[in-house]
């Protein structure tokens, strides 16, 4: 909302010529998401509910972890399909972790939790490790890669677990860190913004974020002009796999067990919000910000279509035509751009 | 024979032995798998098990097909498996809705439910086709965004059940049938594969599709039609995929909204194992067919010998790695 915000005032000053600059700027995103939230708080009234408003607020801020991640992935040409095997094995790994070390000394809670949460991340470390350095040194296709990181991590998380979810994990976890509300707001979303901000500066301010753009842009450029680029391609995956990791923390802590199948759609999903902002999946283009934007959509998107009762398959027939449409006016949108500048 | 010479020929058996597993490794590395399965389960290689890979690699030959074909022109298809699951609940509606209506016409329905199938493979390519080539978005999001549409059409339509009493007639038609001692499936799949090799090899809009793939920027200059035989490629694609879809229905005897569940993935990791390339360009219906075979006969040899389900899982994830290591390594070889 903040960028609609900052299009339109010197939009007001500059006439038409400049509004049409500022939207294309800012795309049309954030307009969709006020109609949206317009038209929901007129028509809707369950949806400013308190309840309502919460449970939003922590589906996106956990689409929004995980989609960011994605993100970088997606800016340096690559793909993650692993994500969501990812969430569902730190899920587990976690949940066991700290069930057998709280069981082995019951009075040590914070050892266990912190052990748990070390082995969660170090779940999605690995399997980054592992993509990143699949696509940069063995030069894989990222789709492939990923796909049998995905392949291997499910059935690693399916074997720990025989399919059966996970308990005993400390109780101060689940009540203090996974259902906490911190002044007010449910936990979440300080552990999403924080990360958000986090990419945000690293996008924009350090060099980092700027290798990790140019090599998406152009990988010959890039190593030409002196780049590391197997190192960045490599640290892309790997934020890519310990965000999602992270994400299934917050999860797990939520649920109060380990599951195997907890990711849901969340692989997909997050590609679509990184698609939907306009992040460019031939590489080198994407912003944080109209990340987050587009999964705080998709997740007021499909809480409307729940409180509307819509039926779940049409709500999935929905979500597809909108990624779609989303994708092919952003393409007619550029399309315009160029025409214009070239003429 | 002097120094020199001697390693010009060290170099030469190298890289012949280098090209000959490019060619025949995975052929190779069928025979050493199955070897290594009849050693801890001698049935692996009991004719009634060799028969039974048979028929199974071919609903996955179709399926990797049909994937190859989009592969080919560097893109992929993720709605596969959703379009297979839409696919078996229409043509199921339409035959068993026909036949009740009207039991003493049953050829008639068995047809319509052929063309129900056809037509939905044929819309659904479109759709991809269209969205890819006219619209310009990409394959991945605009198959993802089928997959969706699929899925839902497919779970609205059926209520999420599967939909019985599909005519026997039709199980025998397209299962349980032989033509000259060949089961039914295996000749379907010979079928499409002699078809699609003629297609990729004899007419324009095959051989094109290679150029397409291999580098778009040269088709376009040489004036193909690239749009139009992209979209092309999507609608073959989908149209096979509603054939195989066609002969699932016929082996589970009732039309099934999960039917495709993993039926992307596996026909894409066929095809890629098989040696189709994601990078474009690159692939042939003898290498989806092998690809296929592959797979089935690993999913088939881990099932005889026991190894848990969860297992296979990770296993076939290491394959697909290597698969795709052993091809960029192959394209050095080239």
């Amino acid at each position: 909302m903040t960028s609609a915000a900052l299009g339109a005032s010197p939009a007001a000053k500059g006439g038409a010529a400049a509004l049409g600059r500022a939207l294309r700027h800012v795309g049309f995103l954030p307009a969709l998401l006020i109609v949206l939230i317009v038209l929901l708080v007129l028509f809707e009234p369950r949806f400013m509910g308190m309840f309502n408003v919460f449970n939003v607020l922590r589906n996106s801020s956990a689409l929004m972890i995980v989609a960011s991640g994605q993100m970088l992935v997606l800016v340096v040409g690559g793909f993650d399909l692993s994500v969501g095997a990812v969430i569902a094995l730190t899920s587990v790994v976690t949940a066991k972790v700290m069930a057998v070390m709280l069981e082995a000394s019951p009075d040590e809670i914070p050892m266990a939790i912190a052990a748990g949460i070390a082995a969660g991340m170090a779940c999605g470390f690995i399997t980054g490790l592992i993509n990143g350095a699949c696509v940069a040194l063995l030069r894989i296709s990222p789709f492939m890669v990923t796909l049998g990181t995905s392949s291997i991590a499910t059935g690693v998380a399916l074997l720990l677990t025989n399919g059966i979810p996970v308990y005993g994990m400390p109780d101060t976890f689940v009540k203090d860190f996974g259902r906490a509300i911190w002044f007010g707001l449910p936990m979440p979303v300080y552990v999403s913004l924080f990360i958000l901000v986090l990419v945000w500066v690293m996008q924009r301010q350090t060099t980092v974020g700027r290798y990790i753009h140019a090599i998406g842009g152009n990988v010959q450029a890039a190593m030409v002009s002196g780049v590391n680029t197997n190192f960045y391609l490599i640290l892309a995956y790997t934020l890519c796999g310990m965000l999602a990791s992270l994400t299934s923390l917050l999860l797990t802590a939520r649920l109060g067990s380990g599951q195997a199948t907890m990711s849901g759609n969340l692989m997909l999903e997050s590609i679509a919000a990184g698609v939907i902002a306009g992040v460019s999946l031939r590489g080198g283009v994407g912003r944080v910000e109209m990340v987050a934007l587009s999964a705080l959509f998709l997740s007021i998107l499909t809480n409307a279509m729940n409180l509307l009762k819509i039926n779940s398959k049409i709500q999935t027939i929905f979500m597809g035509v909108i990624v779609v449409a989303a994708v092919a006016l952003d393409q007619l949108a550029k399309r315009r751009t160029r025409d214009a500048r070239e003429s | 024979m002097s120094e020199p010479a001697a390693r010009a020929a060290g170099v030469g058996t190298g890289r012949a032995v280098a090209g000959f597993m490019a060619r025949y490794g995975l052929i190779v590395a069928l025979v050493v798998m199955e070897a290594g399965f009849a050693i801890v389960e001698p049935l692996v290689l009991s004719p009634g098990n060799l028969l039974n890979i048979v028929q199974q690699t071919s609903y996955i030959a179709v399926f990797a097909t049909a994937q190859m074909v989009v592969i080919l022109t560097r893109g992929f298809d993720l709605s596969l498996g959703t379009c297979v699951s839409t696919v078996s609940v229409a043509a199921a509606l339409v035959m068993t809705g026909m036949v009740a209506a009207n039991p003493a016409n049953l050829p008639l329905a068995l047809v319509m439910g052929v063309l129900t199938a056809l037509g939905i493979g044929i819309a659904v390519g479109l759709f991809n086709g269209i969205c890819i080539s006219v619209l310009r978005v990409n394959a991945f999001v605009t198959t993802l965004g089928s997959f969706n549409i699929c899925f839902g059409i497919a779970t609205t339509i059926s209520d999420g059940r599967p939909v019985f009493d599909v005519p026997k007639e039709f199980s025998e038609l397209m299962y349980s049938g032989t033509i000259l001692g060949v089961p039914a499936p295996v000749v379907i799949a010979i079928v499409v594969l002699i078809g699609i090799h003629l297609m990729l090899n004899w007419t324009v809009f095959g051989r094109s599709l290679c150029l397409i793939g291999g580098n778009p920027r040269a088709a376009a200059l040489a004036g193909l039609p690239s749009r139009r035989y992209l979209t092309m490629a999507y609608v073959v694609c989908s149209v096979l995929a509603a054939i195989g879809a066609l002969m699932l229905t016929a082996r589970t005897g009732s039309g099934e909204p999960n039917l495709g569940g993993n039926v992307t993935l596996q026909s894409i990791a066929a095809a890629v194992i098989g040696g189709v390339s994601l990078r474009g360009g690159v692939g042939s219906a003898y290498a989806a067919a092998l690809g296929a075979l592959f797979v089935t006969a690993l999913s088939n040899g881990m099932g005889l010998a026991r190894i848990d389900g969860y297992i296979q899982q990770i296993i076939l994830g290491c394959v697909i790695i290597a698969a795709i290591f052993v091809d960029r390594l192959r394209s050095g070889v080239r």
